[in-house]
């Protein structure tokens, strides 16, 4: 192991291994949901450049191999039809994807598209937008808009179902612009209006039984049945609209066009990105760096994640540790950590419990905001959910992932001091960043340890049992609730 | 839908039994199920998730298939007589009901009141233990055979849980296993299996030499995907749930396709009294269009099922009685479908 000891300039931060794979760890905290040891060092092998641009392909690496064991042994993740079972597969998705990068835009997608299981009791419509997201989150931003806009749950969220050609509602309209491309201020009470009457016609299948079906959560006499999308030309306003200046008798599509060469798009979707992916204290000369590449390339998410992961701000070390992990984040990273989950076990649904109360329920936001992020996820209550929740995942050591970190831990010695040790087992857990608080502290509680031995075999149990009690002091810190 | 190549063999759709119901008349998430006598079913249903407020879910419901509602024994837990992950349900000629367990990796033995007599299993790989028991069936000999999931092969054992012989092991050739799921018994004693991940049926004999198999991966027809369950009928007619497929497919004895049925699902009685109950949704009901044309985006047949409620959507077991009958459980409708054969 190689170790070497830098304080950042400014700041008490050490990095404890060499500055690029302290970046690249960075890269795959941001772009994932953190990556064990050995996955660092195979990015750091590929290369800062290569892993970047891996992760903005995932199409080439293999969708999700246990989606029929999921399934076949969940079989209320077959239908969907509850919301902790549809929670339990998105989180085996988190826990289990080969496609990082791909996930975790489905996750800031679903944030600032917010569309809740609470007003349509429907799960699995509310998942099968998340497939979209997953489809085509780094494609164009047109595209996205535009698969939103026949989503069957965005639809009944936003009540373009009720939005008619001689009664038109201005729900979806108003938050297209305000909520979801331009933000407020940049468009006018006029332009709502044409947007909206461009939507009509634009609903789902079955409007009438759907409705009633989900007012009253039933779900008799056989389950949900999925929406689909349904243009009814019939109900379509095609007259002649003003819309940010432009005229013409204009649909959704074409409204979508204008909204995506408006300056005010690129700027709100690169703040949305910057404070998903980069700090949740924006900066504005970072912001337009996005924002001046989402208009050279007409809204391409991929370039402005490419342009996002290669820039000099995002891998500043000022913006290392500057993010609170979600709760989704910090239970699905951990779990890949730990190695649990990685086939079909019940208690999935104890971690998607976990998720919701540190306060997030995925697939059911508060509201059509999504979550207040940042520090807003700690709290006295949910701090202690999340450590409780971390540690736990970290305590089994007959957990695969735990497992590869206890025996990465005994390859920096037979026998450690507790400096060692918390060294070891910070590399082994690939949190190379840390303050000089943090690990003070972790040597301090392990000092009354002394030394751990696994060069006995009356003493490789307790050894490995302090591993495990380190590890759990590691995923209370600071730092490992920062991502 | 029902479609045949046999010229002399047809099946066509009878009725639909079932509603979605927590608890007493209807099923949630059923699983399997088993036939006694004069036409009784009884249906394990696995429920989900595994929440405290869901576990009293998990149970068998008792009807019949005229669609008379007789009871409900059973419940979630780790209990003696408590199910986690029930997963198949067998009878013996005695009337004792047998239920495999693929979390409690045991199998529960009731009496045919659904009394709790005693359950037996060990985890583990070694020989008699088990390590996800998908199905069970009763053998010809009054043995039971037992798919072993995780351990990739089939057990025999003793109903009171001797184990006798088994074979199988992890692979893709003839007799080795990916997940096997559902199998059965021919008069014979002849063992079908469906071999789950390797997207196909094996047959064996009793003693576990290899016959033949049915299937390879695909949608076509006589192609399979996620075979779940298995059953053949006295003519030696063999009936797949292609789970993957979201169909049945009918084998005839030399191996042909003789028929495909993708769900024909009406409004049952116990549905259509939820619906005579609710007259605003049951009018809404009438005007709907319940079979849409589709576009799915991905995995067609799931998709399509989830769509148009009268197709199977996971379907995880098919069976058939002496009386022509075919019984397939609709897992994410909660119901079962039955179909008839017509010679």
């Amino acid at each position: 192991m190689t170790m070497t000891q830098d304080t950042q300039p400014g700041t008490n931060t050490l990095v404890l291994s060499d500055p690029e794979t302290a970046r690249i760890a960075h890269l795959l905290r941001r772009s994932g949901f953190g990556a064990t040891r050995s996955e660092i060092q195979r990015a750091v092998e590929r290369g800062y450049e290569a892993t970047v641009e891996e992760l903005l392909h995932p199409e080439l690496q293999p969708d999700l191999e246990i989606e029929d064991l999921i399934r076949r042994y969940h079989v209320d993740q077959n239908s969907l039809m509850l919301l902790e079972s549809s929670q339990g597969y998105w989180l085996y998705r988190i826990i289990n994807t080969r496609r990082p990068l791909e996930e975790k835009m489905a996750l800031f997608w679903h944030g600032l598209f917010a569309t809740a299981y609470g007003k349509l009791n429907h799960a699995k419509a509310v998942v099968n937008q998340t497939h979209t997201f997953r489809r085509n989150g780094l494609g164009k931003f047109a595209d996205i808009l535009l698969e939103l806009s026949r989503d069957p749950a965005m639809i009944f969220w936003l009540d373009n179902k009720d939005n008619h050609r001689d009664a038109p509602n201005e729900n979806y309209g108003r938050e297209l612009l305000e909520l979801f491309s331009m933000g407020i201020g940049n468009y006018t009470e006029d332009d709502v209006k044409a947007a909206a009457r461009s939507f009509t016609g634009w609903t789902i299948e079955n409007t009438e039984y759907m409705s009633i079906r989900a007012s009253r959560d039933s779900f008799w006499p056989y389950g949900r049945i999925d929406w689909q999308f349904r243009y009814r030309d019939d109900d379509h306003d095609d007259t002649e609209k003003t819309f940010l200046g432009h005229t013409g008798d204009f649909d959704g599509q074409e409204i979508i066009d204008i909204i995506i060469q408006q300056p005010a798009t690129a700027h709100y979707i690169a703040g949305k990105l910057y404070g998903f992916f980069v700090s949740d204290r924006p900066d504005e000369e970072a912001i337009g760096t996005l924002a001046d590449e989402f208009t050279r390339t007409q809204g391409d998410i991929r370039a402005v994640m490419r342009s996002m992961f290669m820039s000099d701000f995002f891998s500043d070390r000022s913006a290392r540790l500057a993010r609170v992990k979600s709760p989704a984040e910090l239970v699905g990273g951990t779990a890949r950590l730990a190695g649990s989950h990685r086939s079909p076990e019940w208690t999935i649904v104890n971690l998607a419990m976990d998720v919701n109360f540190m306060g997030q329920e995925i697939l059911n936001p508060p509201t059509v905001e999504g979550w207040h992020t940042g520090m807003e996820w700690i709290d006295t209550g949910n701090l202690v959910e999340r450590i409780n929740a971390a540690g736990a995942e970290m305590r089994d050591t007959s957990r695969p992932g735990v497992r590869s970190v206890i025996d990465r831990v005994k390859s920096a010695g037979d026998v450690l001091d507790p400096a060692q040790l918390a060294r070891a087992c910070l590399d082994a857990v690939g949190m190379l960043e840390v303050s000089e608080a943090t690990l003070n502290s972790l040597v301090a509680l392990a000092t009354p340890w002394g030394e751990v031995r696994f060069d006995r075999s009356d003493t490789v149990s307790c050894a490995e049992q302090r591993v495990t009690e380190m590890l759990q002091l590691i995923v209370a810190s600071r730092e490992y609730q920062l991502a | 839908m029902t479609t045949g190549t046999s010229t002399t063999t047809t099946f066509s759709y009878s009725h639909t039994v079932g509603f979605l119901a927590y608890r007493g008349r209807g099923f949630i998430h059923p699983i399997a199920l088993t036939l006694g006598d004069d036409g009784v079913m009884f249906v394990l249903n696995r429920g989900g998730p595994e929440s405290i407020g869901r576990l009293e879910h998990k149970r068998v419901c008792v009807c019949t298939v005229d669609e008379g509602y007789i009871g409900e024994w059973g419940t979630g837990g780790t209990e003696d007589g408590q199910f986690w992950w029930p997963s198949d349900i067998a009878r013996a000629a005695d009337g004792r009901i047998f239920v495999t367990d693929e979390a409690l990796q045991r199998v529960n033995i009731f009496d045919s009141d659904g009394d709790f007599i005693r359950h037996w299993g060990d985890p583990g790989d070694a020989p008699g233990q088990l390590n996800r028991p998908a199905a069970i069936t009763v053998a010809p000999d009054g043995s039971l055979l037992i798919s072993d999931g995780l351990n990739h092969r089939v057990q025999r054992f003793t109903t009171e849980g001797e184990y006798l012989d088994g074979w199988g092991e992890f692979g893709a050739q003839s007799g080795q296993f990916n997940t096997p799921w559902g199998l059965t018994c021919d008069s014979g004693g002849n063992v079908f299996v469906a071999d789950w991940r390797n997207d196909r049926v094996q047959a064996f004999t009793p003693s576990g030499r290899f016959i033949g198999q049915w299937g390879v991966s695909g949608d076509g027809k006589g192609q399979l995907h996620r075979p779940a369950s298995v059953a053949v009928d006295h003519e030696g007619f063999v009936y797949v749930a292609d789970w993957g497929n979201e169909r049945v497919q009918i084998f005839d004895p030399d191996g042909e396709v003789a028929g495909i049925l993708a769900g024909d699902a009406t409004v049952s009685t116990w549905a259509a009294d939820y619906l005579a109950a609710n007259p605003d949704e049951s009018a809404a009901r009438e005007v709907a269009n319940l079979a849409p044309s589709v576009n799915p985006w991905r995995d067609h047949h799931r998709e399509a099922s989830a769509r148009i409620e009268s197709r199977f959507w996971g379907p995880t077991s098919v069976s058939v009685d002496n009386e022509s009958r075919i019984y397939v459980v609709d897992s994410c409708r909660h119901r079962v479908q039955i179909y008839r054969k017509n010679s």
